[in-house]
């Protein structure tokens, strides 16, 4: 579903991401952790073209979009939940969530399975988005990144500084996105035990490059936790 | 009883004419964040556009059908501002966005240049706007008199305002527009074209400033520095109102103007200018953010 080859990213004039390689494959939960700082949400911003991007190739089913502008690449099919939220603070949740719709010309209907997966959401709907907390602004987001109905779903650290009962609410949601939904899901996170009990690939990231990829049941958590914490 | 009349009236005129120049900048400025400098020069060019039209109609139409000449002249200065502005934006302003002080020098010289260009089109003598019949004379009321014309720019305002808030609140491109203000890689990220909303945005600022050329157009002469009189009561009200808020804009043009008139009628003109001026000083030293701030959650962190 989503390549990315050979891809080096630029902040100003300095190399953050040299020659990376990742597959996002369809139908899965990929998830690409990595300590503080080694591009991990670069990444991200590279795929959704916010960020300068002068090599390499990023595949979406095929389609190399390197070169298209961010608004363009959305249409394709992508959600993307940035890692503050970026919620927009002097809309109502309700525009918010409508702001979703763009994608598709700002016409239709947001989906009624998203209310079951946030049901916060409806009475929050006339408050404005800067009110919330952080944890109803994570679920807001999230929401606001399927209301198009995107074949993939991006996540920028998705429990940072959330409540453990939320993470709960939002590991449930993932699963059911791709189960119910079948939306592919790539994620950043840096909480293993998270990561572990919601991925189906782990990508581990140093330094601007993956140093370990696998399968999540086959790889060994003792040693991720090990790179991790190094 | 006529005296207080009088000063209501006057103090609701002079704000509504604050507020018409005003609200083009609440745009460019207030949502925008661009010090267009050049803004009071498309006041002008809203003004010419009223006389050209107004020269067009007494060439070609019969006599009977002049003071049609306002109606048409409304769209058109508009349209013509709107292109100019939008152009502007593509040329000059796209390439400045977080150079602020760039952007200030550069729309000072396009004002300038705006100002040249009318003299040597219209020629340095002011000229003047035949005001339409159905504008002409006025209503008397409790010994006071209410012209026409200030009448009808009260509710030009009126209906412009209306409009910018339908379209602004309403739309799904007012929609669009405030998210790009608000967060712009975001708004991107939500698949919106955040370029043709800057251009777009800025052309109806223009546009509006256009519109309030066609009322200026009635209150006296035009030349080539009539946009000048009226801008930096502009500023002043979309800063005391609070940058960024419509509300706060018309409240900030309310201020001025009727504080303005309420001073002329103790003193003269000139000392009441100067007492305006320190209200605002005053003002702006207890709150620096204006009457309306925008406060949230993830603006405080």
């Amino acid at each position: 579903m989503l390549q990315i080859k050979g891809l080096d990213t630029y902040y100003g004039e300095s190399r953050v991401i040299a020659g990376l390689d990742l597959t996002v494959k369809k139908g899965s939960v990929t998830c690409l952790i990595g300590r503080n700082g080694v591009g991990k949400s670069t990444t991200l911003k590279s795929v959704m073209g916010l960020v300068k991007t002068p090599c390499g190739q990023i595949l979406f089913n095929g389609q190399d979009m390197i070169k298209m502008p961010t608004y363009n690449r959305v249409k394709l099919g992508m959600g993307y939940v940035p890692q503050g939220r970026d919620i927009f603070p002097q809309m109502t949740v309700q525009e918010n969530l409508e702001l979703g719709l763009q994608p598709k010309g700002g016409k239709g209907e947001i989906p009624h399975y998203i209310y079951e997966l946030f049901p916060i959401l409806p009475q929050f709907a006339k408050r404005k988005g800067g009110d919330l907390s952080g944890g109803q602004q994570q679920q807001l987001a999230i929401a606001r990144a399927l209301a198009a109905e995107p074949k993939i779903l991006i996540l920028d650290e998705p429990t940072e500084g959330i409540q453990p009962s939320i993470i709960q609410d939002i590991e449930t949601a993932i699963r059911k996105i791709k189960t119910e939904k079948g939306i592919t899901v790539f994620l950043v996170e840096q909480y293993l035990e998270f990561v572990l009990n919601v991925s189906h690939e782990i990508y581990i990231m140093e330094k601007g490059n993956i140093v370990l990829h696998g399968a999540t049941k086959e790889l060994d958590a003792a040693n991720i936790q090990k790179i991790l914490t190094e | 009883m006529a005296q207080f009349l009088n000063t209501v009236f006057n103090g609701l005129s002079l704000s509504s004419i604050i507020l018409l120049t005003s609200l083009g900048l609440a745009i460019t400025f207030g949502l925008m964040r661009v010090i267009n400098m050049a803004h009071g020069e498309f006041v002008m060019i809203g003004a010419y556009m009223t006389y050209l039209t107004q020269r067009i109609f007494m060439a070609a139409l019969p006599g009977s059908l002049f003071s049609m000449y306002y109606f048409a002249a409304i769209p058109i200065a508009f349209v013509v501002t709107f292109l100019l502005g939008s152009f502007m934006e593509w040329a000059v302003i796209s390439r400045l966005y977080g150079r602020e002080i760039d952007s200030l020098l550069a729309t000072c010289g396009i004002s300038l240049v705006l100002q040249q260009a009318a003299r040597h089109i219209f020629g340095a003598q002011g000229v003047n706007v035949t005001t339409p019949k159905f504008l002409s004379g006025g209503i008397t009321i409790g010994g006071c008199t209410f012209s026409y014309n200030r009448l009808f720019i009260m509710l030009f305002v009126a209906l412009i305002l209306f409009a910018m808030w339908f379209v602004i609140y309403r739309s799904n491109f007012g929609k669009q527009m405030r998210a790009v203000m608000q967060n712009r890689p975001m708004a991107q990220c939500m698949g919106i074209n955040s370029r043709k909303a800057d251009n777009l945005t800025f052309g109806i600022g223009s546009g509006l400033a256009g519109l309030a050329g066609c009322s200026v157009a009635l209150l006296g002469s035009i030349d080539a520095g009539v946009g000048q009189n009226y801008i930096v009561n502009s500023f002043m009200a979309v800063v005391l109102g609070g940058v960024g808020k419509l509300l706060g804009t018309v409240l900030g043009s309310s201020i001025i103007g009727f504080s303005g008139i309420t001073a002329e009628s103790f003193t003269s003109s000139s000392i009441a200018k100067a007492i305006v001026l320190l209200i605002i000083i005053l003002f702006l030293q207890k709150r620096p953010q204006g009457l309306f701030t925008i406060r949230s959650r993830s603006l405080d962190e």
